[in-house]
């Protein structure tokens, strides 16, 4: 029963590398992403946040599935050649980078006013009072819900299969195509899932109760 | 239903769009976009409503003083969530298929949606139930009330009010992650620009109406969500 599974979890396991490539390129650049665009939230002027709140509109109520269609569709049309691989990791990027800048716009916006005002009587410049004073404080209000959305992104990777990159779903597929054994696989895939998430989410709480002190 | 689909598909539309944005090509095309929409709009609404249900009675596990139970449940909402949706219903899909009894796409598309936003609203209900203060149980309890009794008189109202917004928030996710049933072949919305943008050069107008239609879906939630926060916050 079991043979199949274990006769291909190697080849499973490096499609779950694959998959890690992803994950970790989607999540730092998603993370650059977000904080950009928490920070022209916070400071931007008008049209600058009325466009930040359109792109996050579209990110909330357009599923990822469209966007990476689009992306694999639509650009050939205007003349732009990516790599589903590259084209992949780029949409997943944006499409978290609105989930991951709520995130780190909640944290920034929770901080109380009063270090703001305390940094500013100090004489700092933005940029220091960034570094020094908000940042410091700010990400690690942000951990718990920043390690959730990785969490998501990693999950949310499995789509890229539907384009054609090949990762942990897509190496599933092939091998219950190949044998059949649909129920077996596919488990042994939701495990190598499970085994990359949960251990991510073990370590938000590990940093969630390791970071909480002082507030 | 696919096969009347690709029918449709094939004879309106152009091999190659002579403008940017074709209007012609979307009049032609939104029965074919409808049709899969009331597909999505089907499939939402019963994900929600079973996953409502079973949430609810997973919560109920997760809360109990039982402690099989508590780790059974536990235990469910951990592999639910940390496993990504498509590959449960890939699991469902052709794991049935391939043992011989096969559930059609949109059941197994159902079944995954629903178990996996099952652990999520079960979740949210333990949050809000949990978010209610002891005092207020305690001050129930030494009316007298039994534990049910407690639950459903004080807590459960209280905590309903409280849920609505991550609730909704879960609605808007599952109508986008309906998306996904476009790969085990169910002629949703997503899967209607899929044999569109396969057939014809259109690709701008397609994916442009595939946008507008879910942002529409969910703005509806969301503003009905709305709606109904206010109504409630008024009565608390």
């Amino acid at each position: 029963m079991l043979s199949q599974l274990l006769d291909n979890f190697p080849y499973l396991l490096s499609g779950a590398g694959k998959t890690v490539e992803i994950s970790a390129a989607s999540i730092v650049l998603s993370s650059v992403i977000g904080l950009f665009v928490a920070l022209l939230q916070v400071f931007g002027n008008v049209p600058v946040r009325t466009l930040i709140l359109v792109y996050l509109y579209v990110n909330r109520g357009v599923p990822l599935l469209v966007l990476l269609f689009a992306m694999y569709y639509v650009l050939p049309f205007a003349g732009i050649n990516v790599q589903p691989f590259l084209g992949g990791i780029l949409v997943i990027s944006i499409y978290f980078g609105a989930f991951m800048g709520e995130v780190f716009r909640a944290a920034i916006n929770s901080l109380p006013k009063g270090q703001w005002d305390a940094a500013r009587s100090l004489g700092m410049r933005r940029p220091l009072m960034l570094c020094l004073v908000i940042f410091p404080q700010a990400l690690r209000l942000a951990a718990p819900p920043f390690f959730n959305t990785c969490m998501v992104l990693i999950k949310s990777t499995s789509l890229v299969s539907i384009i054609g990159v090949w990762e942990l779903t897509m190496a599933g597929r092939e091998v219950v195509e190949r044998t059949t054994a649909a129920f077996q696989i596919f488990a042994g895939v939701g495990f190598i899932y499970f085994c990359i998430c949960y251990s991510l989410s073990r370590c938000g709480r590990y940093l969630e109760e390791r970071l909480r002190y002082g507030h | 239903m696919a096969a009347r689909t690709r029918l449709r598909a094939a004879d309106a539309c152009p091999i190659e769009s002579p403008v940017f944005l074709d209007l012609n090509f979307v009049l032609r095309s939104l029965p074919l976009f409808l049709e899969g929409t009331i597909v999505t709009v089907e499939l939402s609404a019963l994900t929600i409503v079973i996953a409502m249900i079973w949430g609810l009675v997973v919560a109920f596990g997760r809360i109990s003083r039982h402690r099989a139970l508590n780790l059974v449940a536990s235990g469910y909402i951990e592999v639910v969530r940390n496993t990504p949706v498509l590959v449960q219903m890939y699991f469902i899909y052709f794991g049935f298929a391939m043992a011989g009894f096969g559930l059609s796409g949109f059941a197994s598309g159902l079944f995954a949606l629903s178990l996996q936003n099952g652990g999520y609203v079960a979740e949210i209900f333990r949050a809000g139930i949990v978010s209610i203060s002891t005092h207020q149980v305690e001050g129930a309890k030494a009316l007298g009330m039994t534990r049910w009794l407690v639950l459903r008189l004080v807590v459960l109202p209280q905590a309903f009010v409280r849920v609505i917004p991550p609730l909704g928030n879960q609605f808007i996710l599952i109508i986008k992650d309906t998306s996904l049933v476009s790969a085990i072949a169910v002629g949703d919305l997503m899967q209607a620009g899929k044999l569109l943008s396969e057939r014809t050069a259109a690709t701008y107008e397609i994916y442009l109406i595939l946008a507008l239609f879910y942002l529409t879906m969910t703005s509806i939630v969301a503003v009905m969500l709305r709606l109904f926060e206010a109504r409630f916050a008024i009565a608390h």
